[in-house]
């Protein structure tokens, strides 16, 4: 079982390394805007040296990995599974004897690897060519920071998965995506770390699963939690992907069951 | 033998919700919820046994793809009852979707951005096929559909053809044990519908595959199938021989004499005249009415003839009839 599932995410490993100009584009692009971020979060620390725990190295560290994290999860939208719903091709992907939302997290498992080493990577290593970086306080920092990215992947596809299943009822489901997208971007962290908001803001942003996109990683990878804390930030991110799996399965069951009586 | 596919009193019915225009339109669309019921397929039943290559003929819309869904468990019944290889296919889903193998015409179940040979290598992992039998497939397959000329394609480079072909092969690579082929050649050239029925034929024949196969398209099922199953409007209509199909509804043959003169009276009972063109005559007749060979005998007692020929019905027009005329209504089939 587990080599179909390697397999399905070695191959979609492939398809996306066959985008050659599409991932050349968007690295281009993520640099761009990469450096323009770095350029206005050092002029706004003007003369101050830390804001909200941050620090300017801290804060140059944040966007390169935000600009890292962005295809990789990825944060402008999918998809691939909306469409399959919209097109009736998911007649033949429940035809086939696997597990559905194993099925497609092996391949987007693939689909993040292949971004990572070709959108991620190179964007972290050119940040390291022109910026000096911050690197993680301790082995145990960098250990949990792989640990958090993976998490932070399995939060993302299981968010989502349930929202691209709002294909099944409604013909708008682009709609409904894109400000799902939105949503993602601004409470994620990704625009602004979520401890630069107003207190109530950051306090209401904590009980989403949102910042476990993002927000989690850069926290753990600066160090700025530590301790107990550091695992309960992976617990939280753990948390946030069983409930939001569990909740998948529920609304892909009730899809399907509409699907199998209504007809495509 | 115990039939591989039984089907009871099936029907499927849809509701086809009504949808207002307008922004009033719209609101009308959320409090009423006013819906027509379209019966797709309204109360048939079969069975078909293990080896049995079956023709599933009908008009567009007869029910056809959605009686096909319900036997590979894409859709629920409204009622009635199916049974493939002793499972029901939407309530087992996983074990019987992986007994079954089925290719829905025009459309693609491979990954587009494959070549499709990866494409196939996946779905050797996904229905678990053994390496060594998957090898063996594999190479069959090469050489009954020419896969080679393509077989590193990515598939949305592929031709509707090649598509099928392809489709065909993943379809079997787990050695199913029914075979379900939705209008496999809709909208293909001639050559590569008759290489696809080539291959059904063979793998029918040499694999014992029990193989339902929809078409609108008589020639498919004139060269593949002795038996067929006539569905329209939800109804099946006729169920057996394509031949006896034919000797009931195509009864009018032709025969065509050159008498050695011009003859003056040509009448015989049992057929018609429908010709006349100086020593030539067209007689029409049908077969319950009087035998060719007692029709000929009859004649050539009477007459000195030169050439004779008998045309068969033209079985397309034939069906047409059927469906136009309505020719089965309510005799049960
Ligand atoms: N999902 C659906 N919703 C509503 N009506 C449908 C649906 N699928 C099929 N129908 C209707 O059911 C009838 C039979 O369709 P179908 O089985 O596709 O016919 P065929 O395959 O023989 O052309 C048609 O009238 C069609 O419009
Ligand atoms: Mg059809």
């Amino acid at each position: 079982m587990l080599a179909t599932y390697a397999a399905l995410a070695r191959l979609a490993f492939q398809r996306y390394l066959a985008y050659r100009t599409a991932n050349l584009a968007g690295l281009a692009t993520n640099a761009f805007f990469g450096a323009l971020r770095a350029y206005i979060l050092i002029a706004l620390f003007g003369a101050q040296t830390h804001v909200a725990g941050y620090s300017v190295q801290g804060a140059v560290t944040y966007t390169g990995l935000t600009q890292m994290l962005l295809a990789y999860l990825p944060l402008y939208g999918w998809w691939e599974l909306m469409l399959t719903i919209q097109t009736g091709e998911i007649a033949a992907d429940l035809s086939r004897p696997v597990d559905f939302f194993l099925y497609w997290l092996a391949q987007d498992v693939g689909r993040a690897a292949c971004q990572f080493v070709m959108r991620g990577l190179p964007i972290l290593a050119l940040y390291a060519l022109f910026y000096s970086l911050a690197l993680p306080p301790t082995p145990w920092h960098a250990a949990a920071f792989v640990v958090s990215l993976v998490l932070a992947l399995l939060v993302s596809f299981a968010w989502r998965f349930l929202v691209s299943l709002s294909a099944f009822w409604t013909p708008d489901a682009r709609g409904v995506g894109r400000t799902a997208w939105t949503v993602a971007i601004v409470l994620s962290g990704f625009m602004m770390p979520v401890a630069f908001f107003p207190p109530w803001a950051e306090a209401l942003m904590r009980l989403t699963p949102f910042p476990s996109l993002i927000n989690t990683e850069v926290e753990i990878y600066l160090g700025i939690v530590g301790g107990p804390a550091l695992l309960g930030a992976l617990a939280g991110q753990l948390f946030w992907f069983l409930a939001l799996a569990a909740l998948s399965r529920l609304v892909l069951a009730a899809g399907v069951k509409k699907l199998v009586i209504q007809g495509g | 033998m115990t039939p591989i596919i039984s089907v009871t009193d099936l029907r499927k019915e849809f509701k086809v919700f009504r949808h207002h225009r307008g922004a009033l339109g719209a609101f009308r669309n959320l409090v009423t919820r006013e819906y027509k019921v379209v019966k797709a397929v309204d109360g048939i039943a079969f069975a078909i046994e293990p080896g049995e290559l079956v023709g599933y003929l009908g008009p567009n819309g007869a029910g056809k793809s959605t009686t096909i869904k319900m036997l590979t468990g894409i859709l629920v019944p409204t009622s009635g009852e199916i049974c493939v290889s002793g499972r029901v296919p939407w309530r087992e889903r996983r074990a019987h979707v992986a007994r079954i193998g089925a290719v829905f015409g025009q459309r693609n179940t491979l990954w587009w951005d494959l070549p499709v040979v990866e494409s196939l290598d996946l779905l050797r992992h996904i229905y678990r096929v053994p390496a060594e039998r998957y090898t063996r497939n594999l190479a069959t397959f090469r050489q009954l559909l020419a896969l080679d000329e393509f077989l590193h394609t990515p598939v949305r480079s592929l031709s509707l053809g090649q598509l099928m072909r392809a489709n065909l092969a993943a379809a079997l690579l787990h050695d199913p044990d029914v075979l379900f082929l939705d209008e496999p050649t809709i909208g293909l050239d001639i050559v590569a519908k008759e290489r696809i029925r080539q291959f059904i034929q063979r793998i029918n024949r040499e694999r014992g595959m029990t193989v339902i196969l929809t078409t609108h398209d008589l020639s498919d099922v004139e060269k593949l199938c002795e038996r067929v199953m006539m569905i329209d409007r939800g109804h099946l209509l006729f169920d057996g021989k394509l031949a006896d199909l034919l000797r009931r509804f195509g009864g009018e043959r032709e025969l065509v004499v050159d008498f050695a003169d011009e003859v003056l009276d040509a009448a015989v009972e049992g057929a018609q005249i429908v010709e006349r063109d100086g020593p030539r005559v067209t007689y029409r007749f049908a077969r319950d009415a009087i035998s060719a060979s007692e029709l000929i005998s009859r004649l050539s007692a009477r007459y000195r003839l030169v050439d004779l020929s008998v045309r068969e019905p033209e079985i397309e027009a034939t069906v047409r009839r059927i469906y136009e005329e309505r020719l089965l209504d309510n005799d049960g089939g």
